[in-house]
């Protein structure tokens, strides 16, 4: 979950987030050493006499400003495209949940082996009990397997919405009439919070998602007693 | 506003931050590559300067390469480390197996002693 202050990311908790987390420090790197250089460059112009007044051309210089970025970009674009695609892999899910956004609120189904769906509201600010996160928790979380690959289909029943996970590195968006499909692994057990990322009228801010990963044991039990 | 004061406080591991914007203490290595970066600069630059004498084209030097070292460091440790990774989760992988599956007809050492004496 996140902090006060925070300017990172969360916690990792899915490969592909930790390929995220990656991909972010090798571009970071590359953009912290052209900064650099253009940090130098401007110090350097602002502290030299002298002047030319009477440049035709700079063949290269243009040469070298052209090819570069060109190889940065190169760089860049490849680590990106892989993770792109990686994210785009199904698994072989072992269960289908689906996510509908409503305003303002989650409702889930999880109807792959039996019949369940449930809502999920915020619990406002004055029903908290004590520890527990302002605008973050929920009533009913959704309880799901950990290890194990999970098809997330989302959509909405009436405005955009978007379900968001930041430490599973997942966001999709819920478009009404459409199916977005995501595909979920957790590698260890915890709980997990989101929030709604499309706006979506006055109370956009307070459907939040809490995402609860357990045993296959606990997870079994769960949906029974849901039902 | 005493007793928080007096109140023996959590110790805050800010992280340090180049620039405002490269953590180096927390992204793997990013700490070791700018360390040897601007050693290698600040060796170029000097030995530059104690052969031509020129303070600002010794300076370009330094420049060029820190970001040549940092980067020439940068990306061996990091497919390094990626290697590592992968090599963690295998392990990870294969001592959860053996845990799991010991004994049992599922035993990867069992499956991997079967065809030995197979291929013998």
């Amino acid at each position: 979950m996140p902090y006060p202050m925070q300017l990172g990311f969360q916690d990792a908790t899915s490969p592909i987030m930790e390929e995220l987390m990656y991909f972010h420090d090798h571009t970071l790197m590359i953009v912290f050493l052209i900064s650099s250089l253009v940090l130098y460059v401007l110090i350097l112009m602002l502290t030299t006499k002298l002047t030319h007044t009477s440049t035709m051309d700079a063949q290269e210089v243009e040469t070298i400003w052209t090819i570069l970025p060109a190889i940065i970009l190169v760089l860049i674009a490849l680590p990106s495209l892989r993770i792109l695609y990686m994210m785009d892999e199904i698994f072989n899910p072992y269960l289908t949940v689906k996510a509908m956004g409503h305003q303002w609120y989650w409702s889930y189904e999880y109807t792959d082996y039996e019949d369940l769906s449930f809502d999920s509201y915020m619990v406002p600010t004055q029903d908290l009990n004590p520890g527990q996160l302002r605008l973050l928790e929920v009533d009913n979380r959704v309880v799901l397997p950990m290890e194990l690959p999970i098809r997330m289909l989302i959509s909405s029943e009436d405005v955009l919405h978007a379900w968001t996970v930041p430490s599973l590195g997942l966001k999709a968006d819920a478009v009404p009439g459409r199916l977005n499909q995501a595909t979920l692994t957790s590698t260890r057990p915890g709980v997990y919070f989101g929030q709604c990322s499309e706006i979506c009228g006055s109370n956009h801010s307070f459907m939040p998602i809490v995402l609860e990963m357990s045993t296959l044991k606990y997870f079994e039990n769960w949906s029974h007693m849901m039902q | 506003m005493l007793l928080l004061c007096l109140r023996p406080q959590p110790y805050l591991h800010l992280p340090f931050k180049l620039l405002g914007i490269l953590d180096v203490q927390n992204v793997p290595c990013a700490r070791h590559s700018i360390l040897y970066g601007s050693l290698g600069s600040v060796i170029a630059a000097l030995g530059h300067f104690l052969f031509t004498s020129r303070v600002r084209r010794s300076c370009d030097v330094a420049v060029g390469v820190f970001i040549l070292g940092t980067l020439g460091c940068w990306f061996p440790c990091r497919y390094n480390y990626a290697k590592q990774r992968i090599q963690q989760r295998i392990v990870q992988e294969g001592i959860k197996n053996k845990i799991l599956f010991e004994s049992t007809h599922l035993d990867p050492e069992r499956k991997q002693i079967g065809t030995k004496s197979d291929n013998s």
